[in-house]
């Protein structure tokens, strides 16, 4: 006799602890399988050390905004909180004005876009006649009102900048340099884009909907997926680590259950995939799916371009200009919005960037820096070669000695994770932060594909709800708990 | 030259314009008519005498038409059944080896993309043959499976030999080995000669399939046996007229197919073309199955129907009209039938006409009698049988005539 | 010293746009006047004669978007307008290879074939994708956009129209449609084609006259953009005005002149005059003065309100809106006199798609950096350009025997940088000529004896483009075709309807709805937007049907 549950979960991700947290929470019974031998995908200290966004209700963690600190080759760093820009010498920054009115009318529009990204995009497929139809425009028509609420100039601006370029937003307002530079590496962290590229204004809005600030998890990212994880047992999931899923179990267009690594099968009337597209359809079958879908999916952009290094240190490195206190801050080195832009070129050609973005933390009461590093690309096209890894961490290393003079002689140790170590890792697509891009083409309902976006995966049970799903990608949950709303509201589970 | 450059010369420029089919050399000499078409971009007969005595000899001696410009691809490989059985509506673990089978297949949203046959020479082997290009559609239909798809259409010649001393012909040609194939029976007759008892005339016929460069040579292996079988070759027109008789719907006439069509809502599924016992809804998964599973709850929104239609003027583009008010559909093939003796069409109709609703239909026909236009309306009554049928079409082993 | 003269209405700039709504106003019965500042009219639909005996379409050259219904409204052809379609093109490679674009759909498949197979079939579902939205956009381009902060009833008509033909496509044909229009052109040809020269082939009209990369998202809409246009219904087919481009604003100004309209060459606007926010004239550079209470400026937007209005006739987030809107020079051209055809090795002799674009890049990552130059100031050490020798069909352009040839070159930037410094005035005379050597290497890879076979030869950097026509930057739209600049958002939102702060002026160029290129819609559709303020029929100004 095979277990029976009402929903399986494939992974555990946060996506998939959140979606098994909600299906739970309505008093369905749910397995959440994960083919490593620990929760969280991403969300783990090796990959990722930064909240940009909120945590979802039900998940209880301790976190603690910090300040962000955009590092200046002439030594005149930018400390910035709550959109307030000063130097961090104290002086008061001669662009503060500018940009804590650019920065709060994005926070006030990135509030306003939040409703879009809470639940299902928006369908077109609906009509007005039936009832989901009706509440998907009254869900459209509550938008509307907001921007209307904003008033004619406003509203004006908002559709004017909604889906332009950070680098002319930026550099419309103020000069170039560490203050707009900061703001500008935020908006293309994760993303094959450039602050040049159209659409990177809405990334930016999409990570400015916490009203722009940062939180670092205390204990680690680990801690986070261990809340999400939490939350979801709270409510009566089962979590099983070390049981891949292996296929997808179909049968006349219904999906049955899952087959696993052990050999085994589970049966479900819904399983929700937290993989991307093209692995969730290779696990339920290719012949299951139209020849246009698969095609789209092949097509899916999902060229991840975030690599982490894991700094071991023997002690504190000390930053010119900073006080130990604000080296705790969130470090990034963005010069400036045209730097930003130029180090993104090499990855467009498979190339090393020899000036990357970067964004460092180290986390409290460890002596260790991790650093993201911008723009990586995850084909090489030299090949991922310990020799290309080791240029990639020497670049690294020195970009950040010349603003931490002997950092070199504390490092005890390095941890490279390329793009391809992090697909490898957790199987996300492309090693892809937000496993598919967060390209306008690809956002809301065409998000990941066009005909996949509402969460449904062509077989009648089956369901996407990774970070390749609405509204994508960061550590939101929404992705997860979006995908549960439309499994209830089918009915299926 | 420059240094580095590759030789010129070696690169053959591509022909512009017609290019010659496998046979060409033999139809400049017998054309009279010097009538010819672009079928995919070779030069093809579309009259090579007289269009009727063309049609006469179709339906009364033997003809001989060279399909050496059809799209022709191989489907091989352990999974290239299940490949194909994802891709068309009917199921087609039906066709044995050996055996040939029509089809259609469909885009994602149940609109059919074009038809076609499928010959199976093995449990793991397939081909093909369809009006449109198919190469990138099949490219993308592989995606995922075990299989290979090799574009054969330039390199697999072609010869449908059609008419009631069909069989008789190739009897002398010494090609006797046809004689208990059975209609879409498939069979290698001679080394790297497969013989097909298939058409598009719904009479008895074959196609003869072969390397492109011995195409010639067949030819004139058959043409030696031109008497006493009154063989005769034909074009593309004569063909026309016959398929319409046997009530064979065609590509961009008759539907037009939906990735080749610029405006939205072209398309039409294989159910608005009359092709319900074609599509299995039992089989698994295909393409546009969801789609069709919904259309055909929601309904259909075309029917493609036979008609006859009043009068002796062929009805080609008429608009359909019921109660001689209501404008209902147009005649997308028509055709007076010499050997039915009627005035025949095909016509897209909306639904419900066509449907449940085919009483009170009128056809506008438009003929110009010497400069002057005359308009009548004249009755249409839908038919579900073939305007043209005759038995010796499935006899086996094949009458002499 | 002043003259004073009276008029209905004054078009500033004799552009095609300007001369377009001038000769709707005319033709609906209105004193009309015209002032230009350069000697000749035409704006940058010009046909000039610089070297004796050749005709240089110096800076527009080819033709497709001039919208048909106009064409036939102003009764272009009886004016001497006469457009002919030409004959495909090519890419060629550095290694003696091509790719050659035939107009012949069969040859064109065979010649894709030798590429690589896979890519035949993905060609036509290319057209296919791009035909659909070229009809799904046609439709917008003589239409004012409408303003979606607007509750008046002209502005909910036009929404409604085009919610109802954006609802009309289904729901995946929208969905479609909108990751089309935010896709980039590298993008979506990767997604249909493997060869690396045929995509190269295609991306350029994703790319011409823009700022933006062909890895830029939106650039998928800027192909759209050169493909909307039609040869006699042939929709993206391109061709030449017979005698130049100079013939079209010859036309145009021939059918003004005819309705009784006037223009004065020699003199630009100096600057609008503007009493208690309403326009009453303009004077000129050389001091005369013109009344009106209507006037219509082809200038761009930039250089109508920053340049040639009084700052304080304006609202202030007017003014920074213009101040933002993005403008920015990234072509060149060069226009060539030739003593025999050149020589193209590669190609078969006669070949017909030699009469068409040539180009000479051949992947998409060679264009993409070719725009990291740019970005960096510098115009692209390998450049992409669209080369075309129209001599070969038009017999005018030069005396016989001779060709003329034209190059239109991307990128090249407004502000090259020189020294450490990002300045216009780095283009001297020594770096135009260098310039122009990159572009002559690279042709030399197609055509190895261009050089020997040059008797004069004009160089226009993005800045010469500003001195002569007056676009700022000598950007070729008026404008980037960006998603904030389209539309609503064209060219400050709010003023999408021609009109502008001051009561009684309109802008009737490129930087308008529906944008750039030789498309006259803005100027019809300005028109259409005076004449109804005015109380006047406009069911003349190309009304679709």
């Amino acid at each position: 006799m095979s277990e029976k549950f009402d929903a399986i979960v494939i992974g555990a991700g946060h996506n998939g602890l959140s979606a098994a947290a909600s299906l739970a929470a309505r008093g369905k019974s749910v397995c959440v399988l994960e083919r490593a031998d620990h929760i969280g995908g991403m969300a783990s200290d090796r990959m990722a050390h930064l909240l940009y966004n909120p945590l979802p209700r039900g998940v209880q963690a301790q976190t603690r905004k910090i300040d962000t600190v955009s590092m200046s080759p002439d030594g005149k760093h930018v400390v910035l909180r709550d959109g307030i820009a000063s130097y961090a010498s104290g002086e008061a920054h001669p662009d503060a004005t500018d940009f804590k009115t650019l920065h709060d009318r994005l926070v006030t529009y990135a509030a306003l876009l939040n409703s879009l990204a809470e639940s299902a995009p928006p369908g077109l497929d609906q009509g007005l006649t039936s009832l989901a139809g009706l509440r998907e425009m009254s869900r459209l028509a509550k938008l509307g009102i907001g921007v209307k609420r904003l008033g004619t100039p406003e509203m004006r601006e908002f559709l004017r900048i909604l889906l332009t370029n950070v680098y002319d937003l930026l550099l419309d307002e103020m000069p170039d340099g560490p203050l707009p530079g900061a703001l500008a590496s935020d908006a293309v962290r994760g993303a094959f884009a450039g602050p040049r590229s159209p659409g990177t204004v809405l990334t930016l809005m999409y990570r400015l909907r916490n009203g722009g600030s940062v939180s670092l998890p205390a204990g680690g990212m680990g801690t986070i997926a261990n809340a999400y994880a939490d939350a979801a047992r709270k409510a009566g999931a089962d979590i099983r680590c070390g049981v891949g899923v292996t296929g997808v179990i179909v049968e006349d267009d219904v999906v049955l259950g899952v087959t696993t690594s052990d050999g085994g099968q589970l049966l479900a009337p819904a399983v929700l995939s937290s993989a991307g597209p093209m692995q969730t359809m290779q696990m339920a079958g290719i012949p299951s799916f139209d020849i246009e879908a698969v095609r789209r999916a092949r097509n899916l952009r999902a060229k991840g371009t975030t690599s982490k290094l894991n700094i071991a240190l023997k002690g504190r490195p000390e930053f010119t200009g900073l006080t130990k206190e604000q080296a705790k801050s969130r470090l990034l080195i963005a010069p400036s919005v045209a730097e930003v832009e130029r180090a993104f070129n090499p990855a467009k050609y498979g190339e090393l960037p020899s000036a990357p973005s970067l964004e460092m933390v180290m986390p409290d009461g460890q002596d260790r820096l991790s650093v993201i590093v911008s723009h990586v690309p995850l084909d090489l096209k030299s090949g991922w070669t310990e020799k290309a890894r080791g240029t990639l961490t020497e670049t690294v290393i020195a970009a950040i000695e010349a603003y931490a003079p002997g950092l070199r002689d504390q490092i005890a140790s390095t941890d490279l994770l390329t793009p391809a170590d992090i697909a490898q890792l957790t199987g996300a697509p492309g090693g892809h932060w937000h496993h598919a891009e967060m390209g306008l083409d690809q956002m809301l309902t065409t998000r990941p594909t066009v005909g996949m976006a509402r969460y449904r995966f062509g077989v009648r049970g089956l369901y996407l709800c990774g970070a390749s799903a609405h509204p994508g990608g960061d550590v939101t949950g929404m992705p997860g708990r979006n995908s549960a709303a439309q499994v209830l509201l089918d009915g299926v589970a | 030259m420059m240094d580095g450059r590759i030789d010129t010369d070696s690169i053959a420029a591509v022909p512009t314009g017609l290019i010659p089919g496998p046979v060409q050399s033999r139809l400049e000499k017998i054309s009279t008519a010097k009538s010819w078409g672009n079928w995919a971009g070779y030069v093809s007969p579309l009259v090579l005498d007289t269009v009727e005595f063309e049609y006469f000899a179709i339906r009364n001696q033997t003809t001989l038409f060279d399909v050496s410009p059809m799209h022709k691809y191989r489907v091989t490989g352990p999974e290239a059944q299940a490949m194909l059985n994802r891709m068309v509506t009917r199921d087609i673990r039906k066709i044995k080896p050996g055996r040939v089978g029509y089809a259609l297949w469909c885009d994602e949203e149940g609109m059919v993309i074009d038809d076609g046959t499928l010959f199976r020479f093995s449990e793991t082997d397939f081909r093909l043959c369809c009006q449109e290009s198919m190469h990138g559609w099949l490219l993308d239909a592989a995606w995922g499976f075990d299989v290979t798809i090799e574009d054969e259409s330039h390199s697999i010649g072609g010869l449908s030999l059609q008419g009631p001393t069909s069989f008789s012909l190739l009897d002398a040609a010494g090609l006797s080995a046809v004689a208990d194939m059975k209609p879409f029976d498939l069979r290698e007759i001679e080394p790297g000669l497969w013989i097909s008892r298939t058409g598009f005339t719904g009479d008895l016929g074959y196609e003869l399939w072969t390397d492109w460069q011995k195409t010639g040579a067949l030819w004139d292996r058959l043409w030696e046996q031109k008497q006493p079988w009154g063989l005769r070759a034909i074009g593309s027109q004569a063909l026309d007229m016959v398929r319409i008789e046997a009530g064979f719907m065609a590509a961009k006439v008759d539907f037009q197919p939906v990735l080749r069509a610029s405006r939205l809502g072209r398309g039409r599924s294989p159910l608005e073309l009359g092709f319900d016992r074609l599509v299995d809804f039992t089989k698994g998964h295909f393409n546009g199955r969801r789609a069709l599973l919904k259309q055909k709850e929601s309904g259909l929104r075309h029917h493609l129907v036979k008609l006859e239609i009043g009068g002796f003027k062929p009805a080609d583009g008429s608009l359909i009209y019921h109660r001689k008010k209501r404008e209902v559909g147009h005649v997308t093939s028509a055709i007076w039938s010499p050997t039915a003796k009627r005035n025949i069409a095909l016509a897209e109709l909306k639904a419900p006409y066509g449907g449940e609703k085919i009483n009170d239909l009128w056809a506008e026909v438009y003929v110009n009698e010497e400069g002057i236009w005359d308009k009548r309306l004249v009755p249409v009554t839908v038919v579900t049988d073939p305007f043209f049928k005759n038995d010796r079409a499935r006899a086996t082993p094949p009458r002499p005539f | 010293m002043g003259q004073h003269d009276r008029y209905d209405a004054i078009v500033a700039g004799a552009g095609h746009n300007g001369l377009t709504t001038a000769c709707y106003l005319a033709k609906a019965g209105m004193k009309v006047l015209v002032v230009e500042k350069n000697d000749w009219i035409g704006g940058a639909a010009v046909s000039r004669s610089l070297h004796e005996g050749w005709t240089y379409s110096n800076c527009s050259y080819v033709c497709s978007l001039l919208r048909r219904e106009i064409v036939r409204d102003l009764e272009l052809p009886r004016f001497g307008l006469q457009v002919i379609p030409y004959e495909g093109g090519a890419s060629f490679t550095r290694d003696g290879d091509y790719f050659a674009y035939h107009s012949d759909h069969d040859a064109l498949r065979r010649e894709i074939a030798r590429h690589e197979p896979r890519d035949v079939d993905a060609y036509d579902r290319f057209s296919q994708t791009v035909i659909r939205q070229c009809r799904f956009i046609r439709p917008f381009l003589l239409r004012s956009a409408p303003d979606p902060t607007s509750f008046k009833v002209r502005d909910l008509q036009e929404l409604l129209y085009l919610v109802k033909r954006a609802h009309g496509l289904g729901a995946k044909e929208l969905a479609e449609t909108l990751r089309f229009w935010t896709m980039s052109i590298g993008d979506f040809l990767d997604e249909h084609f493997e060869n690396d020269l045929i995509k190269a082939h295609l991306a350029g009209s994703g790319i011409i006259g823009t700022g933006l990369g062909v890895y830029s998202p939106g650039t998928a809409y800027v192909l759209l953009h050169h493909y909307m246009g039609d040869v006699d219904g042939a929709i993206g087919a391109w061709g030449f005005a017979r005698g130049g481009m100079g013939a079209i604003s010859k036309a145009l100004g021939d059918c003004f002149e005819e309705a009784d309209g006037k223009i004065v060459t020699g003199s630009g606007v100096d600057r609008f005059l503007v009493e208690g926010g309403k326009i009453i004239g303009v004077a000129l550079e050389n001091g005369d003065e013109y009344r009106a209470p209507i006037v219509a400026s082809n200038m761009d937007v930039k250089r109508t309100f920053l340049e040639h209005t009084d700052a304080k006739d304006l609202p202030e987030d007017f003014t920074r809106a213009v101040k933002r809107f993005k403008i920015r020079g990234s072509s060149g051209k060069l226009n060539i006199a030739l003593d025999a055809l050149p020589e193209f090795p590669a190609a078969p002799k006669n070949a017909s798609f030699l009469r068409g674009d040539l180009h000479c890049s051949t992947s998409l990552e060679e264009l993409e950096r070719a725009y990291d130059d740019w970005k960096e100031g510098q115009w692209s050490s390998n450049p992409y350009f669209d080369m075309l020798i129209p001599s070969q069909i038009d017999p005018t352009m030069a005396p016989p025997g001779k060709h003329m040839m034209t190059v239109f070159v991307q990128y090249a930037p407004y502000d090259l940088l020189a020294d450490g410094k990002r300045s216009a005035e780095n283009w001297t005379e020594e770096r135009k000529k260098a310039f122009a050597d990159c572009v002559f290497d690279k042709i030399e890879e197609a055509c190895p004896d261009i050089r020997q076979r040059v008797v004069h030869a004009e160089i226009r950097t993005p800045r010469d483009i500003e001195r002569e026509v007056g676009l700022t930057e000598g950007n070729i739209f008026q404008g980037e075709l960006t998603f904030d600049q389209l539309l609503f958002n064209r060219p400050v939102p709010g003023y999408a309807n021609y009109a502008t702060p001051i009561d009684g002026m309109y802008l009737v160029g490129s930087s308008a709805h529906p944008g750039g290129g030789v498309m006259a819609a803005p100027g019809a559709n300005a028109a259409r937007e005076i004449l109804r303020k005015l109380g006047k029929t406009t069911s003349n100004v190309a009304a679709a049907a």
